[in-house]
């Protein structure tokens, strides 16, 4: 197969994402909807336009069984081939891409939804933890997450500065959202919420959904056409004791396969803007060095997931955001990333171009 | 309106095979098990079925540890302290927790694993980790 070719003649045609909060009063259904229809909107097209739907949630943080039977009927799935991804919504647009550019199906709608209103967020992360070795411990998400930052940072004493300097900057950066906005001493006095990492250096978190069409060919709407020219995706072992914390390495395969099959030899020179999905600052610099992006790549523009996040959903938010930068002309090329499991284990990404 | 309402369930999770020798281990001769690879030689703590590094069946059971080094420490509001931890002839690190000391815990501390008196046979027969005595 030519891989260069397999994904060239799908493009974004669409999309919506409601405006993150904390509550979203309404249902999760209600909020899927919105999305859905104001992406189809934003595609020029009719539910009868789709063919297939792929959804990405997770049951634990929705407190459901198969949490996509929430939204079965407002993604317009009834009597038509759905898929249910439990990961971030990015690999949800992943195996939408390949069941276009696989032949199966012309349209796909992609949505992704999360609610951390629902309970806290991060003492649920404890239950997708292995049950056995870590969860009876009390690890979750969030302990990985300050093992890491503490890994990382070793003994630089002036590390921590340059991560509250940098969530301020993000948190800055973010136009509207949720949460508040800290100073950089602000930050660096903000309560501990997993050692060295504090409040102020966590992105907010809320209720959100998302919702892309993709398609093959077509997206010849205002802007131009934003194709997506390649995408890698990887899932790392799940004991963050078995892999080395210092570094994404599950980011650098799934973009080695992202720049394969897009042509991308060095980097460091491809991409005008990045939209990495990371939570922490200690995670910025995992995405810059396991991306390769170089200097003049601008990363979050808008302040990445400071502006506020929701479980599931924040990949195929940034899939939006790259897609509004190569249309917007702000350069020919994006990345756009999305990460789910502790300490970054699950990570796709995607390579969006204007044509 | 928003529904309140909450999720308590028993449930029976299975150690698996090489799971449970680590357990039972644990409990009945205060031992740590490590899995050694027969392929690539890694080996892994806890030990597990399966090596982690190239996926090769794992039935070969060694000793690691009790001691050990910190390698990332970390501390949460309401919790013990936790603590990435490489033991002695193991190639992975095991996280469980700190227990001596407060505040931040600098890396390549020496520890060594302190055992509950009344063991079950579950992670937490290993209480947690203590420096080592002398250590520096």
């Amino acid at each position: 197969m030519n891989r260069q070719q397999s994904t060239d003649g799908v493009s974004v045609l669409g999309g919506a994402e409601t405006a993150i909060a904390l509550p979203d009063p309404r249902s999760i259904a209600e909020m899927a909807l919105n999305v859905v229809e104001r992406a189809l909107e934003d595609a020029e097209l009719r539910w009868s336009d789709i063919d297939a739907v792929v959804t990405a949630s997770v049951d634990l943080f929705d407190g459901l069984t198969a949490s996509s039977i929430a939204v079965t009927e407002v993604v317009g799935a009834v009597m038509k081939p759905e898929t249910r991804i439990a990961a971030d919504g990015l690999a949800a647009a992943i195996q939408a891409v390949h069941q276009i550019a696989a032949g199966a199906y012309d349209t796909v709608l992609v949505v992704a939804h999360g609610k951390a209103s629902m309970a806290h967020h991060w003492n649920l992360t404890s239950w997708a933890m292995d049950p056995i070795f870590l969860q009876p411990l009390g690890v979750d998400f969030l302990t990985v997450a300050g093992l890491q930052a503490d890994l990382i940072a070793g003994s630089d004493s002036s590390i921590i500065r340059r991560w509250a300097e940098l969530a301020a900057h993000r948190k800055r950066t973010a136009r509207g959202g949720i949460g508040e906005s800290f100073t950089i001493d602000e930050v660096l006095e903000s309560p501990v919420i997993a050692a060295p990492i504090r409040v102020g250096m966590c992105a907010p978190l809320g209720d959100g959904a998302c919702a892309v069409v993709l398609g093959a060919g077509g997206g010849e709407t205002t802007g131009g056409r934003a194709v997506i020219a390649g995408t890698g995706h990887d899932l790392d072992s799940h004991h963050p004791g078995d892999r080395d914390l210092t570094e994404w390495a599950g980011l650098r395969r799934a973009c080695l396969r992202a720049y394969d099959m897009a042509g991308i030899t060095d980097p460091a020179v491809a991409f005008a803007v990045a939209e990495p999905s990371c939570l922490f600052p200690h995670e910025e610099a995992l995405f810059i060095d396991a991306a390769g992006v170089g200097e003049q790549t601008v990363l979050s523009p808008d302040g990445g997931l400071f502006a506020g996040t929701a479980p599931a959903i924040s990949g195929l938010g940034r899939l939006l955001r790259a897609t509004k930068a190569v249309k917007g002309n702000s350069g020919h090329r994006a990345l756009a990333h999305g990460t789910w499991g502790p300490a970054g284990q699950g990570q796709a990404v995607a390579v969006v171009e204007a044509r | 309106m928003i529904l309140e309402g909450s999720i308590r369930l028993p449930f029976s999770y299975a150690a698996g095979v090489v799971g449970s020798r680590f357990l039972v281990a644990l409990r009945d001769e205060q031992v740590i098990l490590g899995g050694r690879c027969s392929d690539c030689g890694t080996v892994s703590c806890p030990a597990r079925s399966m090596c982690p590094e190239c996926g090769t069946h794992v039935d070969d059971l060694v000793e690691v540890g009790p001691g050990g080094t910190v390698e990332a420490w970390t501390e949460m509001p309401g919790k013990p302290a936790f603590g990435l931890i490489r033991l002695d002839g193991a190639d992975t690190a095991l996280i469980h927790h700190l227990l001596s000391g407060e505040g931040k815990w600098q890396p390549n501390t020496r520890v060594t694993a302190r055992f509950a008196p009344e063991r079950v046979g579950d992670i937490n027969d290993i209480e947690g980790f203590e420096e080592e005595r002398g250590a520096s």
